[in-house]
């Protein structure tokens, strides 16, 4: 029975039939109502052994594996020999990984289907967590939606951690030779902070609103390969804790960018290290894959690439960017593996190999890295900010020639890292040129924001406020980033503190700033709850104000010639660190706040309606609760979604008018009628 | 929300964040701090170049193991890492001459970088090992250096670096010793005003297949500290 019979046969107009507040009369949503008619199968039935499995299976199996896989290793291999206890520690590491994959379930698929038993519909519909509660959140659960909340959790776990390593080293800092954490550990907290946040920021944007947002922005029912999306997430769950051990077996004492040849003599924590980052990229080229496949082939009728919203935009080019990015990263991963277990030469000048190889490896993901992380931490303000201006955006043209413009230019300025390193002296010019080129793109999208705003009736929400701190920060980061891209500048600056401020104020100023503003705006959305305002101002506040205090700071200190990474510091840089692990404080206190407001907002916040911002992408047509299938009638897209303006009311504040329509302009799959042209939606 | 919900709720989360950085803090400061400093002992003056300065000592000893050095009963997390002992965290007075005395028992093989094989930096540019005076020992067996290196700064400049020649592998073990008899190395150098220094060893004595410059050479405490001038 189509969606179209039933709506005719329950007697709701065909216009109504995307939102479960329709309902056929017996009480029943339409998805429920579908169910009863067989149009959707259930979950009844299904699961089979995946019933059984969860996060704590998951746990058990890996510790269970991760056992055998020592006792094993360590019962054959001689480990008072360094080279052989890397080995153990490797394939433990590596048996906890595979351990915890079977455990949640990934492996039953594939398992099933190589047994001639493939997966029926209502083992599919387990798989989507339907009736599941809050269960499925800790479960192998295909519905992007849980998987979106997923990143979401697991991104503020690992921000969580990473600040915390941040407090710890600002405290350390706080004055010349505190002596507060010893030399040991302070470099090991170095690049356990720097690759934790690394992570954390790679995945802030694209993971929770890549996954929950993006697949219903674009119309779908769920991403191309539910499966893959459940995977890419539990990885990145399996990784974790072996990025964690590593703090346990000696610590990162190389700093997060793990250069040869000191990579190469480390502790067994760099093998911690090497496993976890080898897990991620599996992750990310598994998520990549699926989020570019999702947009090129799922998108709604009529979306055409003029209509796609901008951030799918922003999403794609930087999962795209990811996908060549982030084997580079794995290669030099496994590279090192084999010199630190197998005697291998790769990293080693005087075995034949080379250290720039791997800083040629590593830098090749490093830089296109900061895109990957920015591109849609701005892409994602870009969406709002017509919301809240109430203007289309500027030159959408324009911001979509920005972002191919970076992606390309990205892959050609990694060199402009090793200008100091002696590697082909030759090409710092050209690198110079490419890296000072960027600016240009980047520029383009400053414009589009800008342009969007001028003159626009802004709406001042947290979501908002955080377009105007993007700007200021990223602006920062921006400027100093071309001092450090001029080769005689580097030269003086390269290995400073300067170089640490100038990447905080891209990857935290910009990209966690607009990660934040994200969060604002779609935290309705996700969770049906309104985030509160007046805390998140009061967060914002204290957060972005001790950023420019802390890392002003340090652009000052950087200036004068303190060296980063170092856990101690002569008394002519006292007082600029001070005031730098001061700010640094403010920050913690801030994000300690939204973390409050989150948490608080998600149990208790105000009911947020369908649409509390009056956007139009289609995201916000959808009904709260969004059902599993998302739409019960796939949309047809008739216009782009940035036609706010002329006749269109300036949203209320949600408080007031918690009911305001979306109008999305779209109709249901071979319907000629408008939803705009009903009376609105019945949220 | 009411107001005073969100303040309870926004303070508690605050005071709960802090407690956990506090925590862990605590539990990493008492597993990573440095050890405490072993000062020099001032005796007296000595006529310099820079005129009569006060006369600093410090004995110090570089062991094949950590079993004779200051990490802990039975050496420590890895006893048989190469250590210095009885401490890696050293303080001596400024505008001083200070003479340090080494007994180098452990062995050693040819030093990767030659340049560590002289003396530099010492009054006279010379050492005195079991007595001789001596500028340089051979590259092929040095045990290890004592290398003290200035970050750029507005201190004093202060370098000096002293390779300690190596025991030879067949030495019998001294009675009443775990070790060899060591070479005994003395040196003088002048300090000039308060400033943090770091000193290393600059022989690759550590752990790791490749370059042997991991464990304890890349570890501090082992082969080396800090270097304080007050």
């Amino acid at each position: 029975m189509s969606s179209a019979e039933l709506a005719s046969r329950s007697g709701c107009k065909r216009t109504e039939v995307m939102h479960d507040d329709c309902r056929t009369g017996k009480g029943d949503t339409m998805s429920e109502a579908m169910v009863k008619h067989g149009a959707l199968p259930t979950a009844e039935g299904g699961g089979g052994s995946m019933r059984h499995l969860n996060a704590l299976t998951a746990v058990a199996g890996g510790v269970a594996l991760a056992a055998l896989g020592w006792l094993i290793s360590h019962h054959f291999m001689q480990t008072d020999d360094p080279e052989t206890s890397d080995q153990v520690v490797l394939i433990t590491l590596g048996c906890w990984a595979v351990g915890f994959m079977a455990g949640i379930g990934a492996f039953a698929g594939p398992f099933r289907w190589l047994l001639g038993n493939d997966l029926t519909h209502a083992d599919e519909m387990h798989l989507a967590g339907k009736d599941q509660g809050v269960g499925r959140y800790f479960r192998f659960t295909t519905d992007h939606k849980v998987v979106g909340v997923q990143y979401l959790i697991v991104t503020m776990v690992l921000l969580a951690v990473g600040g915390t390593l941040a407090m710890l080293m600002r405290t350390n800092l706080i004055v010349p030779h505190s002596n507060f954490l010893g030399p040991q550990t302070y470099n090991s907290l170095v690049g356990l902070h720097g690759i934790i946040m690394v992570i954390a920021t790679i995945i802030m944007v694209t993971g929770p609103f890549g996954n929950f947002i993006l697949p219903i922005m674009i119309g779908a029912r769920d991403m191309a390969f539910p499966r893959l999306n459940a995977l890419s997430l539990w990885l990145l769950v399996a990784a974790v804790p072996v990025l964690l051990s590593a703090g346990f077996m000696g610590g990162i004492p190389t700093g997060w960018s793990a250069y040869a040849p000191l990579a190469d003599q480390a502790t067994p924590g760099m093998d911690g290290y090497l496993m976890a980052i080898v897990i991620f990229a599996i992750s990310s080229a598994v998520a990549g894959a699926n989020i570019t496949t999702t947009v090129l082939t799922m998108r709604a009728r009529g979306m055409t690439w003029t209509r796609t919203p901008i951030f799918v935009y922003g999403v794609v080019a930087s999962v795209g960017l990811a996908l060549p990015a982030l084997p580079m990263f794995m290669a030099a991963q496994v590279e090192l593996a084999v010199d630190r277990t197998m005697e291998g030469q790769f990293f080693i000048a005087s075995g034949g190999g080379s250290p720039w190889l791997y800083q040629n490896l590593f830098w090749l993901f490093g830089h296109p890295e900061v895109y990957v992380i920015v591109i849609p931490a701005v892409v994602a303000l870009m969406e709002l900010t017509p919301v809240f201006a109430r203007k289309p955006l500027y030159n959408f043209n324009a911001a979509v020639l920005g972002i191919v413009g970076i992606v390309g230019l990205s892959i050609m300025v990694w060199a402009h890292h090793m200008y100091a390193s002696g590697w082909a002296p030759d090409l710092n010019g050209p690198f110079m040129l490419t890296t000072e080129m960027i600016s240009v793109p980047t520029g383009v999208l400053f414009l589009v924001v800008i342009g969007t705003i001028w003159r626009g009736r802004i709406w001042t929400t947290v979501a908002m406020m955080s377009v105007y701190a993007m700007l200021w920060n990223f602006i920062i980061g921006g400027v100093t980033g071309i001092y450090l891209s001029d080769v005689p500048a580097d030269y003086a600056l390269h290995g400073s503190m300067f170089v640490t401020a100038h990447f905080h104020y891209t990857l935290m100023g910009a990209g966690l700033t607009g990660a934040i503003g994200a969060l604002y705006y779609w935290f309705p959305k996700m969770t049906g709850r309104m985030l509160s305002e007046r805390v998140g101002f009061v967060s914002f506040w204290l957060v972005q104000i001790g950023f420019n205090v802390t890392f002003l700071g340090m652009f000052a200190v950087g200036l004068a010639g303190q060296p980063r990474r170092v856990f101690t510091y002569p008394h002519m840089f006292a007082t600029g660190n001070f005031i730098s692990t001061i700010g640094a404080y403010f920050i913690g206190i801030g994000m300690l706040i939204t973390l409050y407001n989150v948490i608080s907002s998600w149990r208790s916040g105000l009911v947020a309606p369908a649409n509390p911002w009056g956007g139009k992408t289609l995201e916000w047509a959808v009904p709260n609760p969004i059902p599993l299938a998302n739409f019960e009638v796939l949309p047809v897209v008739i216009s782009d979604a940035y036609g706010y303006g002329e006749g269109d009311p300036q949203p209320p504040h949600w408080r007031a008018d918690p009911h305001s329509p979306a109008t999305p302009e779209l109709v249901p799959a071979g319907a000629g009628t408008t939803i705009s042209d009903t009376e609105g939606s019945p949220q | 929300m009411d107001a005073r919900r969100t303040l309870t709720g926004g303070a508690l989360t605050v005071l709960g964040g802090a407690l956990v950085v506090t925590l862990t803090g605590i539990v990493l400061h008492r597993d990573g701090a440095e050890a405490a400093a072993l000062s020099a002992t001032v005796k007296g003056t000595a006529a310099t170049s820079r005129g009569v300065l006060p006369h600093a000592f410090l004995k110090l000893a570089t062991y094949p193991d950590s079993m004779a050095g200051a990490h802990g009963p039975g050496g420590g997390v890895h006893p048989d890492w190469v250590t210095y002992g009885p401490t890696s965290a050293l303080k001596v007075p400024a505008h001083s001459l200070v003479t340090i005395t080494i007994d180098q028992y452990d062995g050693g093989e040819t030093i990767t970088n030659p340049y560590f094989a002289t003396v530099r930096g010492t009054v006279g540019g010379t050492m005195t090992v079991d007595g001789k005076t001596l500028t340089k020992t051979s590259p092929d067996a040095v045990g290890h250096t004592f290398t003290i290196h200035a970050a750029p700064s507005n201190q004093d400049p202060l370098f000096v670096s002293v390779p300690l020649p190596a025991v030879a592998e067949d030495a019998p073990v001294a009675p009443n010793s775990d070790y060899p008899a060591p070479h005994v190395v003395t040196f003088s150098f002048i300090t000039g005003g308060p400033g943090e220094y770091v000193w290393n060893c600059e022989y690759p004595c550590g752990d790791g297949y490749y370059a042997k410059f991991g464990g304890a050479m890349s570890s501090r405490g082992y082969m080396s500290g800090t270097f304080t001038v007050s």
